[in-house]
C-alpha cells in the first residue's frame, strides 16, 4: 500500500514536472507556430505578408531566450540540485564625472538615468552569452520539450479517446492513459543533462570570467601587501627601533656616570636591560602575526595544534599526522584557523571548538566548528569577506554555516597538488 | 657543573659560554646544529644542556628534536631549552615523559644572570625550570583536569610557582609565607592530586605534571 502511495506521487510528481519543462521549452516554437498562423491568415500568398509574423517571431525569439534560459536553471537546480552557472556579464559601475556626466563604462550621459539604462542595453545585447542561450532555444525544444510533451499530450488524447462511444477510440484512451502515467516520472529528466551539456558558459567566456577574476585578485593581494609592508615598517618604527635608541641613550648616559654617581648608573642599566626584554616581547609579537615561528618550525599541523592551546578555548583538533604543503597556503590556512577561532571566542562566546584538517583529493579541507551561538555572516569588507579573498587567492573557498543559535561551521577548502 | 651550549648564531653561543664560566660553571662542549648536538649530547652526557629550538641544516625544530631524541635514549638527562618563543606545545611534549630534568624559557632569561644559572642548577638536579610565559597561558586555557579544580587559591598559587620551578624556599619568599607554610600547603595539595610518592624532586615533577594537564607514563 506504501510503496502504491509512493509511486502514485512518483507519478504526479513527474507529470506535473514534465508539463513544465514541456511549457518552458516549448515557448518559442509556440511563438513561431503562431507567427506561421498569422501569416497564413493574412495570406499565404502575397510575400508581404509574411514580414509582421517574421518580425514577431525574431524579436520573440531574442526577448524570451534568456528568461526561458533562466527558468530552465531554477528548475534544474530546485529538481537536482544541479547548479547550471549562467555566467552572465555584470553590468560596471556609473561614476559621475568631474564634468558632470556619467560615465558607465561605454559612453558619457547627461544624467545618472541615461548612462544606467544605456549601460542596461549595452551589456545585454553584447553579452556573449546571448550566442549560447539562442542556440539553446532551439536545440532544447527537440531534446527536452518533446519528450517532456509526451505525458501531457498521451492525458490529452485518452480524455479524448475516452470520451468517444466506439470501442476502438476507447481502447486507445487506455492505451494512452498507461503511456501517460509510464512515462510521467521519466519524460522530465532529460533536461538535466541537456542543461548541463548545453548551458554552461563557453570555454572563451569561463576564460573571460577567469581573466577578470584573476585581475581583480591581484589588485586585492597587491593593495594587502602594501598595507601590511606599512602596517610591520610603522609597528618597527615606533616600537623596537625606538627602544632600541632609548637603550642606547641609557646604555651611554649610564657609561658617562659610572664614576660620579654609581648608584644612578646602576639603576639605568636595569631600565636598559626592561628596555630590551620590552622589544624583544614586541618583536616576537610582531614576528607571530607576520610568520609564526611554529609554522616553520613544524608545519601546518602542529602549528594548529599549538594555536589550539594558546586561544583562550577548548579546541579539539583532528588531523593527520603529516601535512606538508606549500609555505603560502600554509599561512592563509593557518591565518584562516586562528581568525575563525579568534571569532569563537569573540563573538559566538563558544567555551568548545573543533578543528580538523583533511585532505581530500587534491584539495586541503579545514573545518572550524564552535558551539557559540552562531549569526555569523560574510559581510563585505568583514573579516569573513576578507578571509574569503585570502583564500580565493589560492583558489581556495570559505562556507560559513552560522544560524542564529549557533552552532556555526565554516569549511575553508584549498586546491593543492603537493597533496 | 660540565654543560653543553647548542646555539647557532656565533654571538649569542659566544655569550652563553663567557656568561656560564663567569659563573663558575665549565662549558666542556659547543655544537651549532642538531646532528651536531645530538652526537655532543650522547658523547658528553653533560650535567646540564643548554639548547636552542630552531637551528641549522632545516631551520626547524632540530635543537627540540635533538633534545628530545638524546632524552629518550637517556631517561633524565637534564636539558634546557631556550627559545626566542615559547609554546605550549613543545613545553607538553618536553614533560610527556615525566622523568623532570627540564626547563623551557626565553632567550631573554639570560638578562638575570643569577636566576639563569638557578635555572640551570634546578634543571641539573632534576626539577624544571619554566616560563612565566607558559605557565600564565595555560592559566587562561587550561580546563580543570583531574584534582585540580579541589585546590584553595593559596595551594593553586603555590601549584603555580611550583611550576615554574621555584624551591620551596623561593616560592615563601614570592607569596611572602614561612617555608614550613608552603611545606604545608604543598603537601596537601599532593594528597589532594593523589600524588603519593617519597622522593620530593619527583611528586613536584608529577604535580606539575598534573597541573600542565599531561599525564605522566
Amino acid at each position: 500500500m506504501k510503496r502504491l502511495g509512493a509511486w502514485a506521487a512518483r507519478v504526479g510528481v513527474g507529470f506535473w514536472r514534465a508539463c513544465a519543462v514541456a511549457a518552458v521549452c516549448l515557448v518559442v516554437p509556440a511563438v513561431w507556430t503562431g507567427a506561421v498562423a498569422l501569416g497564413i491568415w493574412s495570406g499565404a500568398g502575397n510575400p508581404w505578408s509574411w514580414l509582421a509574423p517574421l518580425l514577431l517571431a525574431v524579436v520573440g525569439t531574442l526577448a524570451l531566450s534568456r528568461p526561458v534560459c533562466q527558468a530552465v536553471r531554477s528548475l534544474v537546480a530546485r529538481w537536482t540540485g544541479t547548479v547550471v552557472t549562467a555566467g552572465y556579464r555584470q553590468a560596471g559601475p556609473v561614476t559621475r564625472m568631474s564634468t558632470g556626466y556619467w560615465w558607465n563604462g561605454f559612453s558619457y550621459e547627461r544624467t545618472r538615468r541615461d548612462a544606467l539604462m544605456d549601460q542596461r542595453w549595452r551589456v545585454r545585447w553584447r553579452d556573449p552569452a546571448n550566442g549560447r542561450d539562442l542556440r539553446f532555444t532551439a536545440i532544447a525544444p527537440f531534446t527536452a520539450g518533446l519528450p517532456a510533451a509526451v505525458p501531457p499530450a498521451a492525458l490529452a488524447a485518452a480524455v479524448l479517446g475516452l470520451a468517444r462511444p466506439e470501442a476502438a477510440a476507447r481502447v486507445g484512451g487506455v492505451l494512452a492513459l498507461l503511456v501517460a502515467i509510464g512515462s510521467a516520472p521519466f519524460a522530465w529528466r532529460l533536461l538535466d543533462p541537456v542543461a548541463v551539456r548545453f548551458l554552461r558558459p563557453s570555454a572563451a567566456m569561463e576564460l573571460a570570467d577567469r581573466v577578470k577574476e584573476l585581475a581583480a585578485q591581484r589588485a586585492d593581494v597587491t593593495v594587502t601587501q602594501a598595507a601590511e609592508i606599512r602596517r610591520i615598517e610603522r609597528d618597527l618604527h615606533d616600537g623596537a627601533q625606538a627602544r632600541l635608541v632609548a637603550l642606547g641613550l641609557s646604555l651611554a648616559t649610564a657609561q658617562k656616570l659610572m664614576d660620579t654617581d654609581p648608584d644612578r648608573a646602576r639603576a639605568l642599566m636595569r631600565e636598559a636591560q626592561a628596555g630590551a626584554t620590552a622589544s624583544l616581547a614586541e618583536l616576537r609579537e610582531l614576528v607571530r602575526g607576520i610568520a609564526p615561528p611554529v609554522l616553520s618550525e613544524r608545519g601546518l599541523v602542529d602549528a594548529v595544534r599549538a594555536l589550539a592551546l594558546d586561544v583562550p578555548l577548548d579546541v579539539a583538533v583532528s588531523a593527520p599526522g603529516a601535512l606538508r604543503l606549500d609555505p603560502p597556503i600554509e599561512s592563509a590556512v593557518y591565518f584562516g584557523v586562528a581568525e575563525l577561532l579568534a571569532n569563537a571566542a569573540k563573538y559566538a562566546g563558544a567555551t568548545k571548538a573543533r578543528v580538523t584538517l583533511a585532505p581530500d583529493g587534491n584539495a586541503l579541507v579545514v573545518t572550524v566548528e564552535d558551539e557559540g551561538r552562531g549569526g555569523a555572516e560574510v559581510r563585505t569588507g568583514g573579516g569573513l569577506d576578507g578571509l574569503r579573498r585570502r583564500l580565493a587567492v589560492f583558489d581556495g573557498t570559505l562556507e560559513v554555516s552560522s544560524p542564529p543559535g549557533g552552532p556555526t561551521e565554516a569549511i575553508m577548502m584549498v586546491p593543492c597538488e603537493s597533496l | 657543573m660540565r654543560i653543553l651550549v647548542a646555539e647557532d648564531l656565533y654571538l649569542l653561543r659566544d655569550g652563553m659560554v663567557r656568561l656560564i664560566e663567569a659563573c663558575g660553571h665549565q662549558v666542556v662542549a659547543t655544537a651549532s646544529t642538531g646532528p651536531e648536538t645530538l652526537d655532543a649530547l650522547r658523547a658528553w652526557r653533560p650535567d646540564v644542556s643548554v639548547i636552542d629550538v630552531r637551528m641549522p641544516p632545516n631551520q626547524s625544530d632540530e635543537g627540540l628534536r635533538a633534545a628530545l631524541e638524546a632524552r629518550r635514549e637517556m631517561p633524565g638527562l637534564p636539558i634546557l631549552i631556550l627559545s626566542q618563543h615559547v609554546e605550549q606545545l613543545y613545553a607538553r611534549e618536553l614533560l610527556a615523559d615525566g622523568s623532570g630534568g627540564v626547563g623551557y624559557l626565553l632567550k631573554e632569561s639570560v638578562f638575570d644572570a643569577d636566576q639563569f644559572v638557578d635555572a640551570l642548577e634546578r634543571v641539573a638536579a632534576g626539577g624544571t625550570a619554566m616560563d612565566p610565559a607558559v605557565i600564565a597561558k595555560l592559566l587562561s586555557t587550561g580546563s580543570p583536569s583531574r584534582g585540580l579544580d579541589r585546590l584553595t587559591e593559596r595551594e593553586y598559587s603555590v601549584l603555580e610557582l611550583m611550576a615554574e620551578g621555584l624551591s620551596n624556599q623561593a616560592i615563601g619568599r614570592r607569596l611572602f609565607l614561612s617555608e614550613s607554610a608552603v611545606g604545608k600547603y604543598t603537601t596537601s595539595m599532593f594528597g589532594k592530586l593523589g600524588i603519593t610518592d617519597d622522593e620530593d624532586t619527583n611528586r613536584r615533577v608529577r604535580a606539575v605534571l598534573t597541573y600542565l594537564n599531561t599525564a605522566p607514563h
